[in-house]
Order: C-alpha cells, then sequence, then structure tokens
C-alpha cells in the first residue's frame, strides 16, 4: 500500500468534507497528477532541493551510540540539516512550487509548533509568493522564537482565537480561508493528513527522505533492519518508511508522544494505549483522540509537534495491518534522548525526533549488531531551547531572560547592561 | 414565506436557547434547525464557532443537546426541526444509532455538510430507514456534473449554500446564484437557500426563488452580542423574534 485507492488507504482517509471545500480539493488533485509526472517540473523541484534545501541530507554513523547501546549499528538521517531545520521543508517547497504552477499567487497554511509555517514561509520568500499562517493563539504565545522568524521571511502570522486556539483550530481556520480564497489560494498543509489528496501529496514530497536512505545504504553496504520515526501527522514517517513498505524484511516502527501518562488529555498517542477511536474529524477517516460522542479531546505533549489529535490515514491503516509497528514516548524520556544523542554523538534532536532517538534507544539491543537501525531525525534542536532549557538548567534560564527582560525595558545596549557589570 | 431559521441547542444555556426557538417560532419560522455543537465546526463561521464552544463549554454535546431539541420539539410538534451537525458526530455513535437518536428527539432531518452525498457513510440510508430526510449542502463552486449529480439524486430537499465561503457574510442575489439555484431544483428537490441573510430585503427577494429561506449566524451574532447577563439574554430573545418577523415579513 504506497499509494491511495482513490483518497482511501484500506479503510482510513476520504475526501469528507462540505461541498465547499471539494473544488479546490478536487483541481489541487488534478494538477498534482499532472505535474508529478511532468518532467520540467521535477527537474526544477529538485535543483531547489539540492540547492535550497540542501539535499541529500547525510545518513550519519553514530558509532559512541551504537557501543552504549549494544545492538544494532545506529544511523542517524539528519533532516535537521535541511534549511529551516526540520524535513518541513520538503513538502512546503514542493507543495508552494505546485501552487506556483496552478497560478496561484497566495498560500495559506496552519501550524502548530511553528516549524511548517517556518518552512511555508521561507519557500514563499524563495518562491515569491504570499504567506498567511494560521497559528493558535496558545502556540503563538509559547512559539514566540518562530514566530518573529516567519515574520522575517515576510510572512503574516495570523493568531487564531477559535475553539482550542490550538493546531487543530488553525487547520479549521485555513479550511475557512482557503473555502473563501481558493480562485488565488492554494491551502499548503503541513503533514499526511487531512482530506484526498494530501495525504498522497505530502508523502511523495516528503520520499525523497526514504528514498535517500535507501540509495546511501545501498552505496555504503548498510544492512537496515529497522527505521524508527516521530509520528505527529506522520509526514517525516511516512516519507522515510515509504520505499521499505513492500520490503518486509524492514521493520518500521513509529514513535507517537506519551506525553505524561496513559490517561485521556495526557498525550497524544492514537495507535497504541486505549484514549483514540476511529472517527471522522477535518476530512479524513482516521483514529483519533476523541470522546465517545465524536468531539476532539484535549492532547499533551511536550513536543508541539506531536502534540495533535489525529494521525495521517496511511499510517493509521499501515498501523492496523502491523505493517508499522508503533510505540510510545514519554515526554522525560524524549528529554533523556535529547541529552544522550547531544552528549555521545554532538548531534541535537529536536524534541519530536528525540521521539523516536528514545525509541531506538529502547530496541537497538533487540537487533543484530550486524544490522542497521535508522533513526529519522525529523528536525534539529535549537528551537526548543525556550522548552529544554528550563528543564536542562532552569536557574540559569530564568537568570537570563530577566536580565533581558530588564534591558529591553530600559532599553539599553547589552555591553551597557546591568548584568555586564556584576563582578 | 417559507424561513428556516437557526440555533445552537445548548448556546447560551438550555433555557434561552429553548426561549430563542419560542422566539423563531413566534417570528414567524416554520422550519426550525437545530445545531449539535461540534468542537471543530470548520464549515462553519467564527460567530457559530464561537457559540458552539459555549455550549460545548456547558456539556450540551450530543445527549444533552438532543434533550434540549425534544423538549423543543414538545412545545412546537407541528415545526420540523431539522440537525444540522458534523459527520464526527454522526460516525462516532454510529450512523444508524445516531439516526435513531434524533429521530426519538423529533427531529426530521439531517443536515452534515461534511458527509458528502456520494460518500455518506450510510446516512442517506439510516435516515430513509427511520423516516427522516437527509439533506446535501450544495456550494456554488461545485462544478456543474457534481452538482447535477446531487440535484438528481432524489433528495426531498437540498440545501444550497449561496456563497463560495462559509457562514456569515453578506449575500447578493446575482444572476449567478439564481442560476445556481435553479440547477439545484433541477431534480425536484425544494430548495433550502441560505448563508449570510441578514434583513427583510435580502430574504423578500431571495424567498421567491426558493422553497424556504434559511437564516442562521444573524441569530447567533444577536445572541453573542448579549449573552452575558440575564437582562442581555432577555433583550436578545425579544431582538431575535423581531428579527425573524422582519425576514418572514410579519412586520
Ligand atoms: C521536527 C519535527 N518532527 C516531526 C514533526 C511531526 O510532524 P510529522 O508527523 O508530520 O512528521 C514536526 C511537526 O511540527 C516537527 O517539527
Amino acid at each position: 500500500m504506497t499509494y491511495s485507492n482513490n483518497g482511501f488507504f484500506d479503510k482510513f482517509g476520504g475526501k469528507y468534507v462540505a461541498e465547499i471545500i471539494r473544488r479546490p480539493l478536487d483541481d489541487l488533485e488534478e494538477a498534482f497528477n499532472k505535474y508529478i509526472r511532468d518532467p520540467e517540473f521535477l527537474e526544477e523541484l529538485r535543483v531547489i532541493q539540492r540547492d535550497y534545501i540542501g539535499r541529500e541530507t547525510p545518513l550519519y554513523f553514530a558509532p559512541t551510540a551504537t557501543e552504549l547501546l549494544g545492538g544494532a549499528q545506529i544511523y542517524i538521517k539528519l533532516e535537521g540539516l535541511a534549511n529551516t531545520g526540520a524535513h518541513k521543508i520538503n513538502n512546503a517547497i514542493g507543495q508552494c512550487l505546485l501552487a506556483k504552477k496552478m497560478g496561484k499567487t497566495r498560500i495559506i497554511a496552519e501550524t502548530g509548533a511553528g516549524q511548517h509555517g517556518l518552512a511555508t514561509a521561507a519557500a514563499c520568500a524563495k518562491l515569491g509568493l504570499e504567506c498567511v499562517v494560521y497559528m493558535g493563539e496558545v502556540d503563538v504565545r509559547r512559539q514566540q522564537p518562530n514566530v518573529a522568524t516567519m515574520e522575517m521571511y515576510g510572512a503574516k502570522v495570523v493568531p487564531v482565537t477559535s475553539g482550542s486556539r490550538t493546531l487543530k483550530d488553525a487547520v479549521n481556520e485555513a479550511m475557512r480561508d482557503w473555502a473563501t480564497n481558493f480562485k488565488n489560494t492554494h491551502y499548503v498543509l503541513g503533514s499526511a493528513l487531512g482530506p484526498a489528496p494530501f495525504p498522497d501529496i505530502v508523502r511523495t514530497f516528503q520520499s525523497i527522505i526514504g528514498e535517500e536512505v535507501k540509495r546511501q545504504a545501498a552505496e555504503r553496504n548498510i544492512d537496515i533492519a529497522a527505521v524508527v520515526a516521530c509520528v505527529g501527522g506522520g509526514s517525516n514517517s511516512i516519507g522515510v518508511f515509504t520505499p521499505f513498505i513492500n520490503d518486509a524484511n524492514v521493520r518500521l516502527i513509529g514513535a507517537e508522544a506519551g506525553g505524561i501518562g496513559p490517561n485521556v488529555g495526557e498525550n497524544a498517542s492514537r495507535m497504541t494505549g486505549n484514549a483514540s477511536r476511529e472517527g471522522i474529524v477535518q476530512g479524513y477517516k482516521s483514529r483519533f483522540l476523541i470522546d465517545e460522542d465524536g468531539q476532539s479531546l484535549p492532547t499533551r505533549s511536550i513536543s508541539a509537534g506531536l502534540d495533535y489529535m489525529g494521525i495521517g490515514p496511511q499510517l493509521a491503516a499501515l498501523g492496523e495491518s502491523g505493517r508499522v509497528e508503533f510505540t510510545s514516548i514519554l515526554d522525560k524520556e524524549a528529554l533523556e534522548a535529547v541529552k544522550f544523542f547531544a552528549r555521545n554523538e554532538g548531534i541535537l534532536f529536536a524534541l519530536e525526533s528525540a521521539h523516536a532517538g528514545a525509541a531506538a534507544m529502547k530496541i537497538a539491543k533487540e537487533l543484530p549488531k550486524d544490522k542497521a537501525l535508522v533513526i529519522n531525525m525529523s528536525g534539529r534542536g535549537d528551537k526548543d531551547i525556550f522548552i529544554t532549557s528550563p528543564v536542562f538548567r532552569p536557574e540559569k534560564w530564568k537568570e537570563f531572560l530577566k536580565a533581558e527582560l530588564k534591558r529591553l525595558d530600559n532599553n539599553e545596549d547589552i555591553h551597557d547592561a546591568e548584568i555586564m557589570n556584576k563582578k | 414565506m417559507n424561513l428556516m431559521s437557526h440555533l445552537i441547542a445548548g448556546f447560551p444555556d438550555e433555557e434561552t436557547s429553548i426561549a430563542i426557538a419560542d422566539a423563531l417560532v413566534k417570528g414567524g419560522a416554520n422550519i426550525l434547525e437545530i445545531q449539535l455543537a461540534f468542537s471543530d465546526p470548520s464549515a462553519d463561521g467564527p460567530a457559530i464557532q464561537t457559540a458552539s464552544t459555549i455550549a460545548l463549554e456547558k456539556g450540551y454535546s450530543t445527549k444533552q443537546g438532543l434533550e434540549v431539541v425534544k423538549k423543543i420539539h414538545e412545545r412546537h410538534p407541528e415545526t420540523p426541526i431539522y440537525i444540522m451537525t458534523y459527520g464526527s458526530l454522526a460516525f462516532t455513535p454510529g450512523i444508524e444509532n445516531f439516526v435513531k437518536m434524533c429521530k426519538d428527539a423529533g427531529v426530521s432531518a439531517c443536515i452534515i455538510p461534511d458527509l458528502p452525498f456520494d460518500c455518506d457513510e450510510g446516512l442517506t440510508e439510516a435516515c430513509k430507514k427511520h423516516g427522516l430526510e437527509n439533506i446535501p449542502v450544495a456550494a456554488p463552486s461545485m462544478t456543474k456534473e457534481r452538482l447535477e449529480t446531487m440535484a438528481s439524486k432524489g433528495f426531498k430537499y437540498i440545501y444550497a449554500a449561496l456563497r463560495a465561503g462559509t457562514t456569515g457574510s453578506e449575500t447578493t442575489i446575482d444572476q449567478a446564484t439564481l442560476d445556481f439555484i435553479d440547477t439545484v431544483g433541477k431534480g425536484g428537490a425544494k430548495v433550502l437557500g441560505g448563508f449570510g441573510i441578514r434583513n427583510g430585503e435580502q430574504s423578500k427577494v431571495l424567498s421567491k426563488h426558493v422553497y424556504a429561506v434559511v437564516a442562521g449566524s444573524v441569530f447567533v451574532n444577536i445572541v453573542l452580542a448579549n449573552e452575558n447577563t440575564d437582562k442581555g439574554k432577555a433583550l436578545a430573545i425579544e431582538q431575535i423574534e423581531a428579527k425573524a418577523k422582519e425576514l418572514t415579513g410579519l412586520q
């Protein structure tokens, strides 16, 4: 199962949308099917991937981690080295280029943590498109660094004040905008979910991750036993898994957000535990964190990028068929993994990707030493400094923030600030 | 003329939503479209989203919402009630179960915009089985082919969303809109037309072309502007009755 059957992956997927949003989806599907076979489009995309995104990204052998974990050889696919710091740019560039071919001049996107918004804002700046990013008001408050960067790229960030004021509400708002403005506007959905054709489109643009891994492994005679990736909506995971789906020798493992525990509202685990059920929400059928009536439930994760109630329909299907195994990683395990790979390999995982890292730390020993375990590091962790610093060095961080605030209040240059004169 | 007017069960509270239904009926509404609040109403505008959030905070999800519906039905047994909600609330308990619950509450039709007529999870069939109508929602942006397919499916009613957008913006009744309404009704369906109706003049013009005029966010906005005090709620109910009268031409 690598491509949808008319929008469905087994029983999941579909195009469950009001007719007001049907036309833009059908138009998009038609354009995508045309351009993805157009050699000129593909060549243009390839050059941007090479020169702008910085592909291919390295497949790094992690010697110390391998030794410490005492099992399979650990390899890390460094998607965090892609421009803008995460895999999200693969999809953003692909869709923005497609939109441009379709004659659209305006791009809208939803974002939670801001990583997809950031990638879309950068892609729009590069391709000369107007960019509006919808972001829940709560997320705007807690992800200021990304808001600032999006604005630096020239995007307009619109805080969404409806509903729970987080990612899912940003999706609703983007859908509304699209329904009204689709004549000149394309909606760049950020993960491999939502109504068809988005799961197919996003997977296609993200599959370059897995294709590179496969090629790199073949070139270097690396024998892959398992690939592990974190799963929010599922774009980096389906991207790295896709070329391996039909290769039964490779275990595919998805790591979901286990948050702080197994109960409702404590995690964002759709495929493990028992907080989720089958449903139809935001245009597609999948597994969701919804209550017995079908209302969305609160979710929780230290990593904003995994903190979402739904999972892409293809992964839900691959999970139910058993092809993809799922595991759930607690906040504290993800933090440990960040530390482990930073100290031992000099590689700083994003908190999302650290869920994959943590899963690998658990299963490495189950795998033979002559085989490889590939971790997809979907993003790098610079963006998480406001979350990791308060955990790892709370006092120093507090002191820093207070001093910065004081300096800004007094409108002082850093050289003249009080903190510089403290002996 | 026929007016289908909209309210949300449990918004701003149970008592007031029942009083709103009373006011709408008194104002001449002869169909009530009652929305069951959903957490992610992406086909609705900000007014209805905000109102839905308030209803949910007060506990009016499916069961409690349908209890309100039942009470309204008991007060106005002669006024048909159409439930409007989203696919999630119909699919999660099981479509047929949901339709049965609606029937037990006195509902006579379902409007679920994100269960498309050609992929409705058995909604039309379940409605038929239990003596309800499934009312699909048509939009002007649909391709002619798709719209004609919908129109020819034998639906008794089709809801025509008269603008390429979500609820809440102004409606202009131009030739394109009139052509759209014609196509929607081509297969014999009675057309419920609305989205963005604000005043009596608009509804008067529109009523000549449709079976019933639909008005929704105009009423929700009145409540949203007044919901915080008891006095405000009483005022809102008065204004709603007056607005319904304006739209139906009773005044
Ligand atoms: C670095 C990183 N990894 C993973 C994700 C999760 O998304 P997905 O499951 O679509 O890859 C995000 C989302 O923001 C992210 O920023």
